[in-house]
């Protein structure tokens, strides 16, 4: 294959409230002697108007808006990723497509594989991109979740992220030219988290560790051996981004690879951390584990830190509990940084509203049963908006309105 | 391969992954967790251990909140 695909454009929604870690640890009484395996400043929090169509629509509206009218009917799929499904048989992308105002002409469906399945759709979006049998066809792609933990959850609730990653997948990749054919992966069925239904997350913490580290140094030996001489290094990889469902799991997961495959000492693994690991984190650090949404968190990350001016290599890595995992690969140069500067991400996370633990506990009952489903419902008006009103942003906000005959109802705020 | 040699096993990775646990404190009901261990000590703690073994536990026989006794005997297990 000769052709250029991957991410042309990118934007990240993190919602407009979060609260310090801190104050979350505080709050329940966890031990802060684990903060520090954490790694985490802040977390999205969603807000009772908030659901994963609102964030996948408020993600993609900034890219859809600056594309002209005929770009905009390029966009041939659009595919929502996401373990946060509204509903059993209609897709969120069949909202999502309606409330960015795209064409007819276009495929919409929703994928599922935990975090991974984000990495799944890009991988085929890429694909179809390449194979040419559509010239100039683009694909919108959302990675889209909710969180649903409370107390419950113990040192998983400061880690749990709400938002959306949008990109824009075809032929002029300007964000991330995804390195085609250099891929491994490695999947098998392991029960270590789950949604089992609309209210509860099940996670085995210490299978779900175990899976990630195995999967990631599994996915790695098989790229490595479509990919000749590909080390595990900065000979190959310039930084890295990966699935992060807290920053001090990647931080474990590269100090394993680097001490067994590279035979790194402690010295040179952490000194190889801060410099091509590291600027992946400060975004997933800000926001928690935004499920197939964030390794495309950490990568944003990246380019938002490094800014890279020249093309550098970034080694991908995507892991979905149950599970399902993916290393590969991709370059971002300076088109990257400018891209993503575009869509100021930084500046809108350090917008959103702090809430206070009081403020945050008030929320969860409501927060929490937000894809229970439900025949009729209709959300007090102009509730919780006043938090939205506070937060500059660019544009109108999309909103849940009202629930009706189990058919979504949205408005612009 | 009989439970002490694992259990020693088990107790060399608790030291060096953790060495401000107080050794006497590594006993067979306790869990890893109760020795103050977080998620990334214990997959640490596991990965160690089957690499001085030379064992492989398939990651679905792994659960939260197992004791050192049960961990033993599933290391044992696949020895």
């Amino acid at each position: 294959v000769t052709g250029r695909a991957g991410i042309e454009a990118l934007n990240v929604y993190g919602g407009v409230a979060c609260i310090p870690v801190a104050a979350l640890f505080a709050g329940r009484g966890l031990d802060p002697g684990r903060f520090g395996n954490l790694l985490m400043r802040r977390r999205s929090v969603g807000l009772p108007f908030e659901d994963p169509v609102t964030n996948a629509v408020n993600a993609a509206k900034p890219l859809v808006d600056r594309l002209d009218a005929e770009a905009r009917d390029a966009i041939e799929l659009v595919v929502t990723s996401t373990e946060s499904g509204v509903d059993y048989s209609k897709s969120i992308s069949s909202y999502v497509h309606e409330h960015l105002g795209l064409g007819r002409r276009c495929r919409l469906v929703e994928v599922k594989q935990a975090c991974y399945s984000a990495t799944a759709a890009l991988q085929l979006a890429v694909a179809y991109v390449a194979s040419g049998i559509s010239p100039g066809a683009r694909v919108l792609l959302i990675a889209t979740d909710v969180a649903l933990v409370d107390a419950a959850a113990e040192y998983a609730e400061p880690a749990t992220g709400t938002g959306a990653v949008a990109m824009l997948v075809g032929d002029n990749p300007k964000v991330l030219a995804v390195d085609l054919g250099a891929f491994g992966t490695h999947s098998f069925e392991t029960m270590d988290s789950s949604r089992p239904t609309p209210e509860a997350d099940v996670v085995d913490v210490d299978r779900s560790l175990l899976a990630y580290l195995e999967c990631l140094q599994q996915s790695f030996l098989d790229y490595r051996s479509r990919v000749e001489d590909a080390d595990f290094t900065a000979a190959t990889f310039d930084y890295r981004a990966m699935h992060t469902p807290f920053p001090g799991m990647v931080r474990a997961g590269h100090r394993k690879l680097m001490r067994e495959l590279a035979g790194a000492s402690a010295e040179e693994i952490e000194e190889d951390y801060e410099r091509r690991v590291a600027p992946s984190l400060a975004y997933p650090g800000d926001v928690g584990n935004l499920f197939s949404g964030s390794l495309y968190l950490a990568l944003s990350s990246v380019v938002d830190r490094v800014r890279p001016a020249a093309p550098a290599r970034v080694g991908l890595f995507s892991y979905g509990s149950g599970c399902s995992s993916e290393f590969f690969s991709g370059v971002v140069d300076g088109d990257s940084t400018a891209v993503l500067a575009e869509m100021c991400i930084e500046e809108r996370l350090a917008a959103r509203r702090e809430l206070t633990f009081e403020e945050y506990e008030r929320l969860l009952p409501e927060t929490n049963r937000c894809l229970v489903p439900e025949r009729h419902r209709r959300l007090e008006a102009g509730r919780w908006h006043e938090v939205a009103a506070g937060v500059p942003r660019p544009g109108p906000l999309l909103a849940l309105r009202a629930v009706e005959d189990y058919h979504r109802r949205y408005e612009w705020i | 391969v009989d439970d002490e040699r694992v259990f020693a096993a088990v107790r060399r990775s608790v030291l060096e992954v953790v060495p401000e646990v107080d050794p006497s404190a590594i006993a067979w009901d306790r869990t890893l967790d109760d020795l103050g261990c977080n998620s990334i000590d214990r997959a640490d703690i596991v990965t160690m251990t089957m690499a001085d073994l030379a064992i492989t536990v398939p990651v679905q026989e792994f659960r939260q909140g197992q004791d050192i006794r049960s961990l033993v005997s599933l290391f044992r297990r696949y020895s």
